[in-house]
């Protein structure tokens, strides 16, 4: 036999209670409707940023290691690093011939140049300088076009590639491909524009839309090859474990930098995933303040339900004495009061979820991608619900204790 | 035998002040008998229906209720004893007043955990009985006094137990009302329950066949009615 009555009697007797004081019940739900849709939002907004810091990070290779004099992601003093040296030219050449793992090295060089079109100018532009070797280790590629060449290197061309955002604000409806643009002082042609990758850049990563590639040797020509640091790009030839790739390109370097085994590195390695690391970092913080302010404002509409829970037991003083009459046990008024603060709180939750859905088609419209998950949808109905549980309890309590006559004698 | 409680006793203690409200009762009542408890304002008349209905428990004393001690058991047990035993019709009609006739029969069933489809079938009797079958989808406000009152009475017919008891159950209607729900009952007394009721009036405790007067928390007497001499006449003859 079934230990306790119908649970589809047990939510009819809720509704009903609640439809009898449905302006009262609304009201009451509004904390819940907020912490509802700031657990939504938040979740929401938190995996909309992933996602397309994911996306736009991706361009950097999750098997592609950069070795360079600072590493991307660090704590402490910016000057710790400031009596290693800067990463020679010749320092790449003699990696790419000592490696044996790597599928492809590509060093790079990058400087910040006004860039102008015409009478258009756009500021402090990261100009790259590269090889024709990108193409292997990053996965971004052109949108028109062509990308730089090893001709382009070895004849020292002043060709130029330039990011999705370039294009658009220096030469808005103007076909770009051909135009000779100005880099600081030199003229490049442009021969590329690279497809649009998403910004990075809000949580300080890097934009790869705002950039312009040329030859590294071009690059060196144009603006100075002297006190130049670089980046060597070094991609893993398929199979090899990164791991391992990791610890030869550490070995390598250290036996072109002539580190005695007691000194430690003068480089970093970097990749990808140290990226995202830092990124999971801030956002952690953000979901935390996020949760922080759905719990208190969840407290506070569990605390309105459980005032009025606590006004809806006593105005029922008598019908629960009626419904001890005819058999309620204990279990049942409790049930009962615990059926109708949750079914309170569930309708709070769901009017969260499609206030949250109107907002995330907001987000959507004006500042990124984003949806609302199913798992987050559920999450935020359990939370709604075990908010009524916990809120109604003390007065279900109160109400399942009450002596049978002397509920029936209250007027 | 329906019910037998001996040597009853019930306090009320309010501050310091002690109320007896009932002194050292005993009262056998049979399977079929229709009772009416009958004296003055604060005698115990609620006091002792409410302990033959096992909504309280006496301070001393015995109770047997068919073949089970009551006297002794908490809160749920008394609960269930309730569910499975017995039916109550109070003067003010207690309905649940968001749910419908029909719910509000039901009730009974839905603590007793009867499943669905057997629940349908009996609530429907039950308003059936009382005439109401046209009104089952009536919230209570939409019907008169009488009609609350036998919605009253089918909710304590429901599950078929074996005691009804109603305190004042024309308390609050007419007399023309009254007289109509007092036939309910005399009928449920001719079908076979047991029936005790409470009144102040002589003409309503009249149905019943034996009436016990109580004064100052005692039985002062116990008595069989014309109505009952009737019948046993009737029978003898
Ligand atoms: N819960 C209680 N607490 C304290 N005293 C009580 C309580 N219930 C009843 N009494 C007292 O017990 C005595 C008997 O009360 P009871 O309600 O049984 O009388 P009654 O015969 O039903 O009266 P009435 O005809 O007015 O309904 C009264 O003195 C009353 O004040
Ligand atoms: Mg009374």
């Amino acid at each position: 036999m079934r230990k306790f009555y119908s649970t589809t009697a047990a939510f009819r007797i809720a509704l009903e209670a609640i439809r009898a004081n449905k302006s009262r019940g609304i009201l009451t739900t509004l904390g819940i409707v907020i912490g509802i849709v700031a657990v939504v939002t938040t979740m929401t907004a938190a995996n909309g940023l992933g996602n397309r810091f994911k996306e736009s990070v991706s361009a950097l290779g999750s098997d592609v290691l950069y070795v360079s004099r600072r590493p991307w992601v660090f704590s402490g003093n910016f000057f710790q690093f400031r009596n290693r040296q800067n990463l020679q030219m010749r320092e790449a050449q003699k990696l790419n011939t000592g490696l044996k793992n790597a599928l492809a090295i590509n060093p790079t060089t990058n400087t910040n140049k006004n860039v102008k079109y015409l009478s258009k100018t756009l500021e402090a532009i990261n100009i790259i300088g590269t090889t024709e070797k990108h193409m292997v280790v990053s996965s971004s590629v052109p949108e028109s076009g062509r990308f730089l060449t090893g001709f382009d290197i070895q004849s020292k061309k002043r060709v130029c590639v330039i990011g999705s955002e370039i294009k658009e604000n220096l030469f808005g409806d103007i076909e770009p491909i051909n135009k000779k643009m100005k880099l600081g002082r030199y003229t490049y042609r442009v021969v590329g524009v690279m497809e649009e990758q998403g910004s990075a850049g809000f949580f300080g990563g890097p934009n790869f839309d705002r950039q312009i590639f040329v030859p590294i040797t071009s690059f060196m020509s144009s603006f100075g090859s002297h006190n130049r640091d670089f980046n060597i790009a070094v991609k893993a030839a398929p199979g090899v474990v990164l791991a391992d790739f990791e610890y030869e390109v550490i070995g390598e370097m250290r036996k072109i930098r002539k580190l005695k085994p007691t000194e430690e590195d003068d480089f970093s390695i970097n990749q990808m995933n140290q990226l995202v690391g830092a990124y999971n970092n801030v956002m952690g913080v953000i979901v935390i303040i996020g949760l922080v302010i759905t719990g208190i404002s969840l407290f506070v509409g569990g605390i309105g339900v459980m005032n009025i829970m606590f006004v809806s037991v006593t105005e029922r003083t008598k019908e629960i004495g009626v419904r001890k009459a005819i058999g309620a046990k204990r279990k049942s008024i409790l049930t009962q009061f615990l059926f109708e603060s949750s079914t309170i709180c569930l309708i709070g939750g769901v009017f969260g979820i499609v206030l949250s859905f109107g907002i995330t088609a907001l987000i959507n419209k004006l500042v990124m991608p984003a949806t609302i998950s199913l798992p987050i949808v559920f999450v935020a109905l359990l939370v709604s619900v075990l908010t009524g549980i916990f809120s109604g309890f003390i007065p279900a309590f109160k109400a399942s204790k009450l002596n049978p006559t002397e509920a029936l004698r209250y007027e | 035998m329906a019910l037998n409680i001996q040597n009853i006793s019930k306090k009320y203690v309010m501050g310091i002040e002690e109320v007896h409200a009932l002194k050292d009762v005993s009262l056998k009542i049979d399977n079929n008998e229709y009772v009416a408890i009958m004296g003055p304002s604060g005698s115990g008349k609620s006091t002792m229906m409410n302990i033959l209905g096992c909504l309280d428990i006496p301070t001393t004393g015995t109770y047997h209720l068919e073949d089970e001690d009551v006297s002794e058991m908490d809160d749920d047990q008394l609960a269930d004893v309730r569910n499975r035993k017995i039916g109550f019709v109070f003067q003010t009609f207690n309905l649940i007043p968001r749910a419908d006739v029909f719910h509000n029969v039901e009730l009974p069933l839905i603590y007793g955990n009867i499943v669905p489809q057997k629940r349908k079938v009996m609530t429907d009797e039950a308003i059936e009985k009382v005439g109401l079958t046209d009104r089952a989808h009536h919230k209570p406000n939409e019907l008169s006094g009488g009609q609350r009152q036998r919605v009253a009475i089918a909710r304590a017919l429901v599950n078929n137990p074996a005691i009804i008891f109603a305190d004042e159950p024309t308390g609050n209607l007419d007399s023309v009302t009254g007289r109509e729900i007092m036939g309910i009952l005399d009928g449920l007394h001719r079908a076979g329950n047991t029936i005790i009721l409470v009144t102040h009036e002589k003409e309503i405790a009249e149905h019943a066949h034996r009436i016990i007067w109580l004064r100052d928390g005692l039985i002062e007497s116990d008595t069989v009615t014309q109505r009952a001499a009737a019948t046993m006449e009737i029978v003898n003859n």
